[in-house]
């Protein structure tokens, strides 16, 4: 299979340049103007507070624009959602339960850590059996299967983010995560892209030679 | 197309826009945000485990016999990296290729998945409980056949007490315990001797070993310990022992010699009782076609007060003999209790079978006397001579079963297959040396397969038969029985499990005396004429086979030829040239019992009238990796055995001829001579007072009375000449300090404001510092008078950065678009390897093949040059200078030109040419699950990347991060680099040169201490010591 893609490649490249080339003679006989005008398009907020609006500007910017150290390009505003619809408002704020009781590891591990169905059950067998939310966790951890949840937040594989260091350093779970204690539903809150977070260390007096995170 | 700028035409800009948005839309069809992924956590969450951080547990090597203490790094329930237990009183810490390669058995893609039962002719899967049944069934027909034989792979503790407890319950005779790679001539000769298998030897007590054909560096005996001794002794430079080699064949531990005497095979009886006894020198110099003085000269020494030790390791018809004469010489010498320590003796040697065991087993076979056979971790089918024809006695046997993990040529011929746990998955103790135990406990959260302990097995069918099951009945399984033999029981082993060693004897088995008579070989294989002499030898990394099935070890390039994914005949060149043959062309070696064909290899260090062929490769089953790699000499031994241990003979003659054909040795090596570039440079015993130690001078650089006698090009060093002001003339860099070896001033200025040494983590040049140098400068430092160049390495940088092995037959390149290049190695043909670490190997004199030679090894890895050649070419900053000493690969950076390559003096960087580490390549490295191996600490780079030695910065990532959270700094050697902490002869040290609490930072400074190409201005972070050559007393100093 990838010996018929690699040598479909050439034909495929050439396709695209014959469809280039038909495309931007098209375009030349318009008259030329619309180029100029795509790129006048504002480039999006680096520190969006409404996701929604976000991702609107994502989707109806016609052209790409400078974006290369803002959102756009990565998955900011990503809000899937979870197999169980797990409410940190309810559990943060109400309960005032502390990040680090589910994200355990997140002050001595590189990975923070995702709390174990039964540290879920821990409570829920008794704490709210009936719900239909806690009914689909039950029914998870009587299959005895792990909740299947969406991963959020990723920087790709060949960036590390020691997550101890971060906490261990100060800086808040919602630096990076927004405040994840009001969302109904996570969202990715931070662009996650390399420039932002250069941009703290930066400011943070960190240090930023790529060997820091790169290898 | 034309690309017109006028507004008509098609302009480049909008054609890159069209390219753009193509591949804009391509990118959301494929890496949508639903590929992100899932975050599974854990059912409930296990004790001791923080995800992302490693547990470490202590168990036990068993890939050999030796058991060796191995510590395994776990990560979310799987074993990830195997390395030495420091506490371990057999390797303290150290680790060859062979045990860390274990990992690779572990997740052997090729493993049996489950049981397998044969039916109609073909193995197909089974379920325990049918074959659970089957084997009871049978066993009950079998019960009291005297017949019936279990042959288990040799090793010490208390499974083999237990296997014959559990035989004996049946009826049925003790096990044989078989291991093709024991040195059985030499176990015999110790017994008699020195009253044990295999005492420890300690070479810092002597001053000249004298080696007949022992290879105690390669795989003769505990190579690991013996290495370690070895080090430690030529570590003491002057006072260090001298080592003269005795055989037809320069094995590892022959290249380390100081001196060889290239003895013909068979004379090596002559040549001991010369030297070791009474006999006469001009004979034995004689026959074995030496020279007579040389001989005397060592005769002469030997009989004076020299502190001596004879060891005598030769696979002949006569091979106790030879060892024997080397074991009595060393009884009257009074070596015994100094450089041999028959008190510490390594146990794993005890109670092996010998070859005659097995010859004599085939002919009960073929007679039909054998109802059931079984066999565990052993492959006698593979591992005897083919005119043994132990597998076509294999058919004559009702049952047979195999307890084995992989699909070998033995397990490929049994009715019933019932894979063994692997030793990484399994309870058990061993006893390596009287009074310690070591404890192998399972590494991982679950077995990779359906697998079962041979343990759990046998004491299952004895619950279901109620055959012998009274002395199972307290015990649910095998490792509750393991639990109750510990001494103290299981509180006490739950104690000593962090450690994995505890002090104390488990009940050994009583070896059964060799029942078999051993049929001797025709005394001295006599060579017609035409005929060269043949000898066959047990590779270093493969030993007769085992090793086979892993890519690391396949990959490893041989020590002494440097060729992988091959098997080569070893001539000399003299030979070769009447031959008419040149290095690739095939050779068929001929003897009595049939031929094979294998290309050449011109090796100075073979005596001309000798071609030698490597065991280990020539497997027909064994899985992907082994299957149709190279040859058997096997095939054509005729399988005659020693006289008095019943060892297999390894010497034979042959006829050797061109054949038509030739094929591109698989090497990593570009050339076997420095050519004056004194890459690995040595200094003689003599010499060695006159080096000074390395000070900072004026000069501004180490002051080396040694650096500029050993430079070429006059021995000028640009920037040192005298007269420039006393520093590096830099051009550019008025400002430029005179500065020290490590450091670098084109450097310091390309740091820019990370050279700000008042910055709190940044600067690593210090004005301030008393090394004038750096807050920190991660430094390395070689020592080539310890390094035996074995490449445990090697394969340790392998299993710690994720390198992906290249040579497997899939792994060609496309030829046209339907056919590949499906020659082993053909990667490597092309230069294509990854070794980011390469044990370099180089011969000094001895040209034209009729004198001596002095034989260099060099690691050779990515220097992290101050002053890197490779930084300022790369047009996209995809290889910088970290502040603190790296010079650092930014895979996400890279863009493939491969400037940085060619602009590297040392060879050090690597291209991944076709995304080995991409799981829907046809060349993907890591089938499932090889890549459960898989670092998680490191990046699996894809295709088009350049990729070479980080330094482990991983590791150094980690420490930081430790030291950091526990609020302190890093201290002096808290941690190591992976080749570092494997080098069983402890050559390499790693660490901060800026800081004095670390050992690296005083051994660069060293008399010996010099860089690679010096004159090169690249400040290189590896710091080499001279090797210390050690002159015969009155032949001439050399080099």
């Amino acid at each position: 299979m990838t010996r018929g893609r690699k040598w479909a490649a050439i034909p495929g490249l050439a396709l695209i340049a014959a469809v280039a080339t038909v495309l931007s003679a098209y375009s030349g006989a318009q008259a030329g103007a619309p180029a100029q005008a795509a790129t006048a398009a504002q480039p999006p907020v680096a520190t969006p507070t409404d996701t929604a609006v976000l991702r609107q500007q994502r989707d109806t910017l016609a052209e790409p624009g400078p974006w290369a150290y803002s959102a756009a390009s990565s998955d900011q505003g990503y809000a899937p959602e979870q197999p169980v619809n797990f409410p940190h408002p309810v559990h943060v704020q109400s309960l005032q339960m502390n990040c680090v009781y589910c994200h355990f590891a997140a002050d001595k591990s590189p990975d923070p850590g995702m709390p174990a169905v039964g540290t879920c059950m821990g409570c829920h067998t008794v704490v709210a059996a009936g719900k239909p939310e806690i009914q689909k966790l039950a029914k998870y951890y009587n299959e005895k299967k792990p909740v299947p949840w969406v991963r959020i937040h990723k920087v790709p594989d060949y960036v590390h983010f020691p997550h101890m260091r971060h906490v261990d350093a100060g800086v808040t779970c919602q630096s990076c995560h927004g405040q994840v204690q009001n969302m109904p539903r996570v969202y990715q809150y931070s662009s996650l892209n390399m420039g932002w977070c250069v941009s703290c260390h930066v400011e943070r007096k960190a240090r930023y030679d790529c060997a820091t995170c790169h290898y | 197309m034309s690309i017109d700028t006028g507004s008509a035409g098609v302009k480049r800009r909008d054609f890159l826009k069209v390219l753009g948005a193509a591949g804009a839309a391509g990118a959301t069809i494929g890496c949508g945000t639903d590929d992100v992924g899932k975050l599974i956590p854990y059912l409930e969450s296990p004790d001791n485990t923080v995800p992302g951080v490693s547990n470490y547990y202590a168990t036990t090597c068993r890939e050999c016999a030796a058991g060796c203490g191995v510590i395994a790094e776990v990560r979310d329930g799987r074993a990830i990296k195997l390395e030495g237990n420091p506490e371990h009183p057999l390797n303290r810490g150290a680790l060859c290729s062979t045990g860390q390669a274990a990992l690779q058995g572990l997740y052997n893609p090729d493993r049996y998945r489950g049981p397998m039962a044969r039916e109609g002719g073909r193995l197909v899967p089974t379920t325990w409980e049918k074959a659970l049944a089957t084997l009871g069934q049978q066993l009950t027909g079998a019960r009291g056949n005297a017949g019936a034989t279990f042959i288990n792979q040799s090793e010490s503790g208390s499974f083999p007490v237990f296997l014959d407890q559990w035989l004996s319950a049946f009826g049925l005779p003790a096990h044989l315990s078989y291991d093709a790679d024991l040195p059985a001539s030499a176990v015999q000769a110790h017994r008699e001797v020195y009253g044990v298998a295999w005492p420890t030897f300690d070479f810092t007590a002597t001053r000249l070993v004298v080696s007949i054909g022992a290879d105690f560096l390669d795989n003769w005996g505990a190579s690991v310990p013996q290495q370690l001794s070895w080090g430690d002794a030529r570590a003491k430079l002057a006072d260090a022992p001298r080592l003269v080699y005795i055989g037809a064949r320069r094995s590892l531990t022959g290249l380390n010699a100081d001196e060889w005497i290239a003895a013909r095979p068979g004379s090596e009886l002559l040549v001991a009782q010369a030297l070791f006894g009474e006999g006469d020198v001009a004979q034995a110099a004689q026959a074995a076609g030496v020279s007579a003085e040389q001989l005397q000269r060592l005769a002469t020494e030997l009989r004076g007060g020299t502190p001596s030790l004879a060891l005598a390791g030769t696979s002949g018809p006569d091979a106790t003999e030879v060892a024997l004469a080397a074991a009595r010489f060393n009884q009257a010498r009074g070596a015994v209790g100094t450089s041999v320590k028959p008190a510490q003796p390594v146990l794993g040697f005890e109670g092996g079978a010998s070859y005659a065991d097995v010859r004599a087993l085939v002919q009960r076979m073929n007679a039909g006397q054998v109802p059931v056979l079984m066999v565990r971790g052993a492959n006698p089918a593979f591992t005897t001579p083919r005119s043994l024809g132990f597998a076509d006695a294999m058919g004559k046997v009702p049952f047979k079963v195999s307890f084995s993990s992989f699909p070998d040529e033995t397990s490929e011929l049994c009715d019933l297959v019932l894979p063994d746990h692997h030793a990484l998955e399994t309870w058990g103790i061993a006893q390596p040396v009287p009074g310690t135990i070591s404890l192998q406990q399972p590494t991982m959260t679950r077995p990779v397969f359906n697998t079962r302990p041979t343990g759990d097995v046998l004491m299952a069918v004895s619950k279901a038969t109620a055959v012998g099951a009274g002395a199972y009945a307290a015990y649910a399984d095998y490792a509750a029985w393991i639990r109750a033999q510990f001494p103290g029981g299981p509180s006490a082993l739950a104690a000593a499990l962090p450690t994995g060693i505890a002090r104390g004897s488990v009940p050994a088995r009583s070896a059964p005396a060799s029942a078999a008579a051993p049929v001797a070989a025709p005394a001295a294989p006599a060579r017609a004429e035409g005929e060269l002499h043949l000898v066959v030898y047990p590779s270093p990394l493969l030993g007769t086979g085992s090793g086979g099935n892993k890519p690391w070890l396949q990959e490893l390039a041989d020590p002494v030829t440097k060729i992988s994914w091959q098997s080569w005949v070893e001539i000399h060149p003299l030979t070769a040239r009447r031959l008419a043959v040149v290095n690739g062309d095939h050779l068929t070696v001929q003897t009595a019992t049939g031929s094979v064909t294998a290309p050449a290899y011109l090796y100075l260090g073979i005596q001309p009238d000798t071609v030698a062929i490597a065991l280990g490769r020539g497997h027909t089953a064994y899985g992907r990796y082994a299957k149709g790699i190279g040859i058997n000499p096997l095939d054509i031994l005729a399988g005659g055995e020693d006289s008095r241990s019943g060892a297999l003979s390894l010497v034979t003659t042959a006829r050797v001829t061109k054949a038509a054909g030739h094929a591109d040795l698989v090497t990593t090596e570009g050339s076997a001579r420095q050519h004056g570039r004194n890459i690995a440079q040595a200094v003689a015993v003599s010499a060695l007072a006159a080096l000074q130690p390395a000070e900072l001078q004026p000069g501004g650089r180490f002051g080396s009375s040694n650096a500029t006698e050993n430079a070429p090009y006059g021995g000028v060093v640009p920037g040192t000449e005298q007269g420039h002001g006393g520093g590096h003339d830099i051009p550019g860099l008025p400002s430029s300090k005179p500065l020290p070896g490590l450091r670098s001033p084109i450097a310091a200025d390309a740091q820019g404001e990370l050279a700000d040494s008042s910055g709190k983590d940044l600067g690593m040049y210090d004005q301030e510092h008393w090394s004038g140098m750096a807050k920190r400068r991660w430094a390395m430092t070689v020592d080539l008078a310890r390094c035996t160049g074995c490449s445990a390495c090697v394969t340790a940088c392998y299993a710690e950065n994720n390198i992906p092995t290249v040579g497997a037959p899939w792994q060609g390149r496309a030829t046209s678009p339907v056919t590949w290049d499906e020659t082993p190695g053909a990667n490597i043909v092309k230069g294509r390897e990854m070794t980011w670490i390469r044990l370099e190997r180089y011969f000094e004199g001895g040209e034209d093949g009729s004198a001596d030679f002095e034989t260099r090894f060099i690691p050779m890895l990515c220097q992290h040059c101050g002053n890197a050649p490779c930084e300022p070419v790369c047009p996209v900053y995809a290889t910088y200078h970290s502040p603190d000493g790296l010079n650092v690969q930014v895979y996400n950076r890279c863009v493939g030109t491969r400037y940085c390559s060619n602009n590297c003096p040392y060879k050090v960087r690597y291209f991944n040419w076709f995304g080995f580490g991409e799981p829907n390549r046809r060349q993907y490295a890591f089938p499932e699950p090889l890549n459960w191996q898989l670092n998680p600490d490191v990046t699996v780079r894809g295709k088009g990347v350049m990729e070479k030695c980080t330094f482990c910065v991983q590791r150094i990532r980690e420490a930081e991060n430790r030291a950091k959270l526990e609020g302190r700094p890093l201290e002096g050697d808290e941690f190591t680099v992976a080749c570092a902490q494997a080098c069983p002869s402890r050559a390499i040290t790693f660490g901060d040169a800026a800081d004095a609490s670390w050992s690296v930072a005083q051994l660069a400074v060293d008399r010996r201490a010099y860089h690679v190409f010096e004159e090169l201005n690249t400040f290189t972070a590896v710091v080499y010591l001279k090797k210390v050559n050690h002159a015969a007393p009155s032949a001439s100093p050399t080099a």
